[in-house]
């Protein structure tokens, strides 16, 4: 980069980490928990833009879709079924757990003195393995964007894991909030004037277009930011909007609960059936290059895509695509999981479960 | 040169949005600070992709711009209704026949 650019970039750096200390300053402030909701997701936006000040915009992508987007709606169910004001702890009991956090703190920061410069090219990070990868990645993955070569094949096994988290994190979810809707769910009579039809038409309208835009982000994850995660976030966003304004009655119609814990589940089923298959075609564990025979491989042909000279990664590039759907499918379904969990249990449900 | 002057203007909108939304003193004013303040955050990333170079994040400023809505929509549902199950509009009233 050049230098006005450079200089630009650290002014944007100061100021949105002082936006980010000023917000933090005042979550921890706060006592009303929705203002501390509304101030998490303008936190997180600012986190985001301050990554992609950082030139990592696969890790913006996802703080963007979690932090602002998902986790905000999530919060709002959780203060729904509890109260909206934090408890006032007396001083004295804050003293020892302030002074902790402060050491930590303390400890912290003393360490940041021993961290390699921003984009230091000696540091370990970047001499070692990073180095490797990104001279690596083009001849072995031949995916252009190196993020998604790591993710998917270099560390295939580490995403593995990762999905199982998430899978986890659905099953505890669901078993502390049930699987889905607990009430009725039988629309109360309308309140005079609440026609919204504004509101309806918009989200009819948009609701296509962000599973459009999910799907672009999960098959541009090999050439650009995005991928499975994200997709699958976005994905689910597409179906809160529709629960939000039709009516949990009418998305739990449409996509019942049962079926999207069976897709979470299917998900990484998808994902380590790859890895068993490239086992049986005699690679290792997600070895790509040992997923297709090479019969197969012989039957593709060879000016489908690219220059015909250039060595192809078929293995490579339908491991890749068939992990990535296997992502997509676990995160979508859990995300949903999770709001209708939240959503459903309304209050009154939870009060017919007290007189039981 | 422009571009800068519209990426400190955009910083400067947004520090007084952080205001709003730390100060309050009403939860509407907070979600207005917000949602706003996401606008801005679309705009700035949006002008981050020309002066870096990267037209690609275009794709995370619309991002942004549709979970910026949904957000939105779901934070004015919790205070109309307190309930994220409900429908917005009632089958088979006045209004509910094309929903």
């Amino acid at each position: 980069m050049t230098a006005p650019v450079l200089e630009a970039s650290f002014a944007l750096n100061v100021a949105l980490l002082l936006m980010l200390v000023v917000l933090a300053a005042a979550v921890v402030w706060t006592r009303s928990l929705l203002a501390a909701i509304l101030l998490m997701s303008v936190y997180s936006l600012v986190s985001a833009t301050w990554l992609m000040v950082m030139d990592a915009p696969d890790v913006a992508f996802t703080e963007a879709v979690v932090g602002a987007g998902i986790s905000t709606i999530v919060a709002l169910g959780a203060i729904l079924l509890t109260r909206g004001e934090a408890v006032r702890v007396s001083w004295k009991r804050q003293v020892v757990p302030g002074l902790l956090a402060g050491l930590v703190g303390g400890l912290l920061i003393y360490a940041m003195s021993g961290l390699p410069d921003f984009g230091d090219p000696a540091s370990p990070a970047n001499s070692h393995v990073g180095r490797a990868y990104l001279e690596t990645a083009k001849r072995d993955i031949g995916a252009p964007n190196v993020v998604t070569a790591v993710l998917g094949s270099y560390r295939g096994f580490d995403t593995l894991g990762e999905t199982v988290v998430i899978l986890a994190a659905c099953i505890g979810v669901a078993l502390m909030l049930g699987f889905g809707p607990r009430a009725t769910l039988a629309p109360p009579a309308g309140a005079p004037g609440d026609h919204h039809v504004v509101l309806r038409v918009t989200a009819k309208m948009l609701v296509p277009l962000i599973i459009l835009f999910a799907l672009y982000v999960q098959f541009h994850g090999d050439l650009g930011a995005g991928g499975g995660f994200q997709a699958g976030v976005i994905a689910a966003v597409a179906i809160i909007l529709h629960a939000l304004v039709f009516g949990l009655r009418e998305t739990t119609a449409a996509i019942p609960p049962q079926a999207a814990r069976a897709v979470a589940a299917l998900g990484v089923v998808v994902y380590a059936g790859v890895g068993i298959v490239c086992i049986v075609n005699g690679g290792g564990f997600l070895d790509y290059d040992h997923l297709l025979t090479p019969q197969i491989e012989a039957m593709i042909p060879a000016g489908l895509l690219g220059d015909p000279d250039k060595p192809h990664h078929w293995g490579q590039y339908f491991g890749i695509l068939a992990i990535e759907l296997g992502v997509l499918m676990t995160v979508s379904a859990t995300m949903i999981t999770i709001f209708y969990g939240f959503a459903g249990r309304t209050i009154d449900a939870i009060a017919a479960e007290l007189r039981r | 040169m422009l571009i800068v002057a519209g990426v400190a203007g955009l910083i400067v909108a947004m520090s007084l949005m952080i205001v709003r939304a730390v100060l309050g003193p009403s939860h509407y004013d907070r979600i207005l600070a917000a949602n706003s303040f996401g606008t801005k955050t679309v705009l700035l990333i949006a002008l981050m992709g020309y002066l870096f170079g990267r037209p690609a994040f275009l794709d995370i400023a619309l991002v942004y711009a549709l979970i910026n809505f949904v957000t939105t929509i779901a934070l004015m549902k919790f205070f109309r209704y307190r309930s994220l199950a409900r429908p917005l509009a009632v089958a088979g009233g006045e209004d509910g026949a094309d929903g």
